[in-house]
């Protein structure tokens, strides 16, 4: 399989002060679904802006389909954007609005009729070619930005932030409506967003930013079982971590120190781990039992209930354990039992559940504890 | 309605009329039999417009409609209000595009075109005669037009600036991602997206031009534009109700000019 | 697509820097018509002479002409204090009007149409428009008409051809100056910020001082220079109307038709350097690029 996109080392300075993107490389294979996740002003917006030649990098290599992109303008770019506010045409309906690039592309009018057509059919707006964007509703507007970018059928199409200005039935029906497209149109989709899961979800590839660095790339479940820093632990899916210490390896399990006493771990990512020193000790919600449950793990401690939250599909729990660390649990609605706050109960987990995580995050010089708690 | 919205009725009111009154004296007295503009108002005559002169007269008595000089001017006035409006128009769209955008200077750019207007109309009117008469060039409407454009640019510069919608960039860049070239951009995107602020601007031009005295009358020597043959017939000659009957025909004219192009700008206005 | 068509055609390099190429244009028109002008205004005003030849003999003699002059304190009260006036009674005619066109008009429509029509007047000749005030207040006016015929007085007033000239006609003529860039400013303001004010307990006149108005500063100060600097400028409504209160120019005017070219520049020089500094002062006070960028 080629590659849609490649970087090398890209660098995009915003004036002197910030650093954008601090020598980002990637790839990008032809056809994949591609998620940039990040939270704001982690770069991820430019990146997407100069893959649009929409801005230009300081240093660095940017190929699309094999191609230096180096000094190629926005138009000539086999790419295509669905930009974050839409940026739909207020002077154009919707009809000429997704006509605008096949126009450019000087395709004759019956051709530009029938595909304006087709695209209007697939984002399901069909009958709303003569509405002014002002008319529409913002879903319809989302809709229509990315029928707009679909119909001229670049080989990459960017979106960046598709999701974040709709409401969340909105979100859902786009996010299954852009996984279905994807699969019929086949081209490379990139798609940023601040919200995991919809990286998650969505993404053949996910790739998690933070200020100007690449923390990792990998499948979304590659991304989720053994996030590379304490960054990407994070921002994919919840997590509990703890600051640790090695104390020793005996075989495959390693015996640690953290904030709540001596724990057990039996990671997979162990021929990677130092014999000692400083690590992040991460384990997911889903992963603690609670109770009885928890008597037969070889992890285990006393917390103290104090807050629980709701969502339908499953609860979580916030226990508080030894040095007011919290714990959160959560619990399949149908397997909830009948808990009190501030009561205690004991949390038990299996070392082989467990992460160990040595890098707080690629740039240099951060404290991992200050990426655990916050500075 | 609240008391508050009676009283910025009653003050909306007020000022309109206050700008009027002029106005209304003016049209009123240019029907007076008279010579003497004063009151009470005696007698009613179409005199000051239509009357044939009798080729004895001064200047201040004979009727607008038979005063060629007056024609002379207002075709100067129109010369140079029209060269005006076009040179601001075309100035004010290339600076404004130029100064939206990030570019080193700007602000010192900026309050360098302000300048033209911060800079005594008189002063301004000095240094051109001085630089016409150290390099030897004649003064023409032309040059008239230009100097007026100086003061006429940073008003429409503030107007255009200020009312640029804040996404125009966006569309730029979403036009040229939709494989735009920067000529297509222009056409079918920036240009129908400032249409309105850059036709307000050619009238804004147009209307300041039209006034303007100070700098016209310091540069123009000889026959000038309306408004400084008006004000220096004002200067010498008998004031007399055919001043009158002259700025109501220009006040005809500019109200059905400004009608037609209000009336096609606010079918624009939501 | 092969890599060569790819690169940067001709447009796309006129277009990279097309942001300085738009520049040019005004900047060709400022330096014709402005920045030379003013330098050969600050130069002459050095001279002794400034014949068909040139200018001759350095000198800073109209300087202390100018500064020694008995006259010069009048003409400089007269020159900034009326200017300064008018603009102040221009404020307080247009701001209101500025404020109620943007708060209480509620249709755009009618908001166009009274700024239509404000514009009407404004093309009338303005030498004519500044005539008609002599049937109102003039010796044979309908003021003086009506209160002679009712008794009041017994002699004309001379409400005409004086100070209080100046401040009825620069204030009517500039009132469009104070009221567009208010208005402007004001259309600017975020209705939200004054419904959190609102919100806030503000009671109507915190809501007016502390939020609307002080936002809307920068279209107030640019009306202030605007009206400020047309006054400052004209010559002909003193000479005409104010029986010749001497201003600085009208100084200027006088001094230049009797071709005395440097002293005309050196007092051209000092008007300029003045309103100069005074739009400093103005712009240290508010940022008025807030207006436009």
């Amino acid at each position: 399989m080629g590659k849609a996109l490649e970087t090398k080392e890209l660098v995009k300075w915003y004036g002197k002060e910030v650093l954008a993107l601090n020598k980002v490389t990637f790839d990008i294979d032809a056809g994949d679904f591609f998620v940039i996740v990040g939270p704001s002003g982690c770069g991820k917006s430019t990146l997407l802006k100069i893959i649009a030649g929409i801005l230009d990098y300081d240093s660095g290599k940017l190929y699309i389909n094999g191609v230096d992109m180096k000094g190629v303008p926005s138009y000539k770019r086999d790419v295509s954007m669905m930009l974050e506010m839409y940026a739909l045409f207020p002077h154009m309906n919707v009809f000429d609005n997704v006509a605008f690039g096949l126009r450019m592309l000087g395709k004759d009018k019956s051709e530009i009729e029938k595909e304006v057509k087709e695209a209007l059919r697939l984002v399901g707006l069909a009958g709303l070619e003569k509405r002014m964007p002002l008319e529409l509703s913002g879903g319809q507007r989302q809709r229509v930005a990315l029928a707009r970018a679909l119909v001229i059928n670049p080989s990459v199409l960017l979106l960046d932030e598709p999701l974040s200005h709709v409401d969340y039935r909105l979100q859902r029906k786009l996010m299954e409506d852009l996984k279905e497209i994807h699969r019929k149109v086949g081209n490379t989709f990139i798609l940023t967003t601040h919200v995991q899961e919809h990286a998650l979800s969505l993404a053949d590839t996910v790739m998690v930013m933070n200020t100007g660095v690449i923390e990792q790339i990998g499948k979304p479940e590659e991304v989720y079982t053994t996030p590379a820093t304490v960054f990407a632990a994070r921002f994919v899916g919840e997590i509990n971590l703890f600051s640790a210490q090695i104390k020793s390896w005996d075989g495959g399990l390693c015996y640690l120190t953290t904030d709540i006493g001596e724990l057990k771990a039996n990671p997979k990512n162990k021929n990677t781990l130092p014999s000692s020193g400083k690590v992040a000790y991460a384990i997911r919600p889903e992963y603690v039992k609670i109770g009885e449950e928890a008597r037969l793990c070889d992890n285990k401690t006393e917390a103290k209930l104090v807050s629980y939250y709701y969502f339908g599909h499953y609860m979580e729990y916030v226990f508080e354990a030894i040095g007011n660390t919290k714990i959160k649990v959560s619990v399949p609605t149908e397997k909830v039992g009948n808990l009190t706050l501030g009561s205690t109960y004991l949390l038990g987990w299996s070392a082989k559940d467990v992460l160990l995580i040595e890098r707080p995050c690629m740039i240099e010089g951060l404290n991992i504890e200050e990426v655990i708690y916050g500075k | 309605m609240g008391w508050g919205d009676r009283l910025a009725k009653v003050y909306i009111a007020l000022i309109i009329l206050f700008i009027y009154i002029p106005t209304f004296f003016m049209i009123a007295l240019s029907f007076k039999s008279g010579a003497k503009v004063s009151f009470p108002i005696e007698g009613f005559t179409w005199d000051w417009y239509v009357k044939p002169p009798t080729g004895y007269e001064y200047s201040a008595y004979i009727s607008i409609m038979h005063d060629k000089n007056f024609f002379t001017a207002l075709n100067n006035s129109l010369f140079v209000s029209i060269v005006t409006a076009l040179l601001t128009c075309l100035l004010v769209t290339t600076t404004a595009l130029a100064l939206r955008k990030k570019i080193v200077g700007r602000d010192l750019l900026f309050y360098l075109f302000l300048l033209g207007f911060i800079v005594p109309g008189v002063a301004l009117g000095l240094g051109v005669t001085f630089m016409f008469r150290l390099f030897g060039i004649e003064s023409s409407l032309l040059a008239v037009a230009a100097i007026v454009t100086v003061y006429t640019v940073p008003f429409g510069l503030i107007l255009m600036m200020s009312r640029f919608d804040p996404e125009l960039a966006t569309y730029e860049y979403a036009a040229s991602v939709l494989k735009a070239s920067p000529l297509s951009v222009f056409r079918r995107i920036t240009f129908p997206l400032i249409i309105f602020e850059v036709i307000s601007a050619a009238i804004m031009g147009f209307l300041l031009s039209w006034g303007e005295i100070i700098r016209t009358q310091f540069v123009m020597k000889g026959m000038g534009t309306l408004a400084t043959y008006i004000r220096n017939e004002l200067s010498i000659n008998p004031i007399t109700p055919k001043w009158f009957a002259a700025g109501t025909i220009i006040a005809i004219i500019a109200f059905v000019g400004l009608a037609i192009f209000a009336y096609i700008m606010s079918r624009r206005v939501r | 697509m092969s890599t060569l068509q790819l690169k940067m055609g001709l447009t796309d390099r006129v277009a990279k820097y097309s942001r300085y190429l738009l520049l040019l244009p005004g900047f060709v028109l400022l330096l014709l018509f402005l920045l030379i002008p003013l330098s050969m205004i600050v130069g002459i005003s050095f001279f002794e002479r400034f014949t068909v030849t040139g200018p001759e003999n350095l000198t800073l003699k109209n300087y202390v002409a100018f500064f020694t002059s008995p006259q010069t304190p009048v003409i400089l009260l007269n020159t900034f204090g009326m200017s300064l006036l008018a603009c102040l009674i221009a404020f307080l005619l247009g701001y209101p009007m500025a404020y109620f066109l943007v708060f209480r008009v509620k249709s755009a429509r009618v908001r166009f149409f009274v700024v239509s029509l404000l514009l009407v007047p404004f093309l009338i000749d303005w030498s004519v428009r500044v005539v008609a005030w002599l049937p109102i207040l003039g010796e044979s006016g309908i003021i003086n008409y009506a209160l002679m015929s009712w008794g009041v007085i017994k002699e004309p007033l001379e409400l005409l051809f004086g100070r209080s000239a100046l401040l009825i006609i620069w204030p009517q003529t500039y009132l469009l100056w104070m009221i567009f860039p208010s208005y402007l400013a004001l259309t600017r303001i975020d209705p939200d910020i004054i419904n959190a004010a609102k919100v806030l307990k503000a009671p109507p006149h915190r809501v007016f001082f502390d939020i609307t108005f002080k936002l809307s500063l920068p279209g107030v100060v640019m009306g202030f220079i605007f009206v400020f600097v047309s006054a400052l400028g004209d010559y002909v409504t003193p000479a005409l109307w104010a029986g010749g209160i001497q201003t600085l120019g009208l100084s200027v005017a006088n001094y230049a038709a009797n071709f005395v070219w440097p002293y005309a520049a050196a007092l051209s020089t000092i008007l300029v350097a003045i309103a100069l500094l005074i739009l400093y002062v103005l712009l240290k006070v508010v940022d008025i690029k807030k207006l436009v960028y």
